[in-house]
């Protein structure tokens, strides 16, 4: 398993835990001390990690989660791109 | 935020709470519960406001028990010290609001919970409704001598260190807002029941977790019962506040969800 962690500055925390099998993101849990509404939303973001391509980017990643996320959700303290970065720092990132 | 940001939230802010005088506010004061009981009550209380069957309500939380109240979005294994917790004899629970883990011991935090209808912080983003709904607070710490002010996005703060933070949760067209400020505090206990990583404090400046709150014990000689009145008479004066009690239905229903939901290891572990 692999856990990442990134704090976007001035915001909250975005820890990432996941597997990779067979060169993709498996077994997502996003956690952290963010705030998102609706709480249900957290289930579209793992979503959209899980079965990235163990070699794409933080942009990348952050795309797939904003291209999942509806114009109802409202993300407090981080951002897709902090999702991106957390994944990374998995793989050992700075 | 610039200057002029900073005077169109402030107008915000004034312009919705001048909304929440007379509308009927009831306080439920403060009652020991078991930390699930706790945070039961602000599901169903929330839920209730929201159907229209609960005017808009202030409560103060009393801790019976010292605890670890994680964020909705926390994992249990990376932010606590179980084996800690367990030896202290600290309950972990999980809240229905996002943020951050807080370990509370009976008589050393302040906790209430604002309850209203969300029409009431219409016109508000949800940044600018986490400072409206603690501004009151903020007002009534300086009336004490505390020099504190807002930190968005949800810190109660002074010059001297962080002394409370808030979070919102959101149910059926109703806002939950509750906040804990740190009265007293027990620095090497809390590092050792939370695990914060330097990850977290990467953009704070300073060396630990501990350092970096303020309990306003340090910051005045009031006792906690002196300032937990002064709060709730600010309150009062500001936008009318009578005396409530919790129904009896409101007790069962949230005694039913402590059993169903919140003191089950399943909801502590949930992560959505």
């Amino acid at each position: 398993m692999k856990h990442g962690e990134y704090k976007t500055p001035g915001g909250k925390l975005v820890v990432a835990d996941f597997a990779v099998c067979d060169g993709v993101v498996r077994d997502v849990v996003v956690s952290g001390d963010f705030f998102l509404y609706p709480e249900e939303a957290l289930t579209v973001i793992t979503g959209a990690v899980e079965g990235a391509p163990a070699e794409s980017t933080a942009d990348e990643i952050a795309g797939r989660v904003r291209a999942a996320l509806g114009p109802e959700v409202t993300l407090l303290g981080f951002t897709p791109e902090a999702v991106g970065r957390a994944v990374r720092r998995g793989f050992g990132d700075a | 935020m610039s200057a002029m940001d900073a005077m169109a939230t402030r107008q915000a802010i004034e312009t919705v709470t001048a909304r929440w005088r007379g509308i009927g506010w009831q306080l439920l004061g403060e009652e020991p519960m078991a930390p699930a009981l706790n945070v039961a009550l602000d599901e169903v209380l929330t839920r209730r406001v929201g159907a229209g069957k609960r005017p808009p309500t202030l409560r103060f939380w009393t801790w019976a028990a010292r605890a670890v109240i994680i964020g909705r979005f926390q994992s249990v294994r990376n932010e606590v010290n179980q084996d800690a917790a367990d030896e202290m004899g600290v309950t972990v629970v999980r809240r229905i609001s996002g943020g951050g883990a807080m370990f509370v011991e009976p008589d050393k935090a302040i906790t209430y919970s604002l309850y209203l209808p969300e029409e009431y912080v219409d016109g508000l983003s949800f940044t600018q409704s986490y400072e409206a709904l603690d501004s009151w607070v903020v007002a009534g710490l300086r009336d004490l001598g505390v020099d504190a002010w807002y930190a968005p996005l949800n810190d109660i703060t002074s010059a001297e260190g962080k002394i409370g933070g808030a979070a919102q949760a959101r149910r059926g067209r109703a806002v939950l807002h509750h906040t804990t400020i740190a009265y007293e505090m027990s620095p090497d206990e809390m590092v050792r029941v939370l695990r914060i990583g330097q990850e977290k404090l990467s953009d704070k400046g300073i060396p630990s977790a501990a350092k970096r709150v303020s309990p306003l014990r340090r910051q005045t000689a009031l006792s906690r019962e002196a300032i937990v009145a002064h709060l709730i008479a600010r309150f009062r004066d500001e936008f009318g506040l009578a005396d409530g009690q919790l129904t009896p239905d409101e007790r069962a229903a949230a005694d039913r969800l402590v059993h169903k939901q919140f003191a089950t290891e399943q909801w502590t572990h949930d992560i959505p």
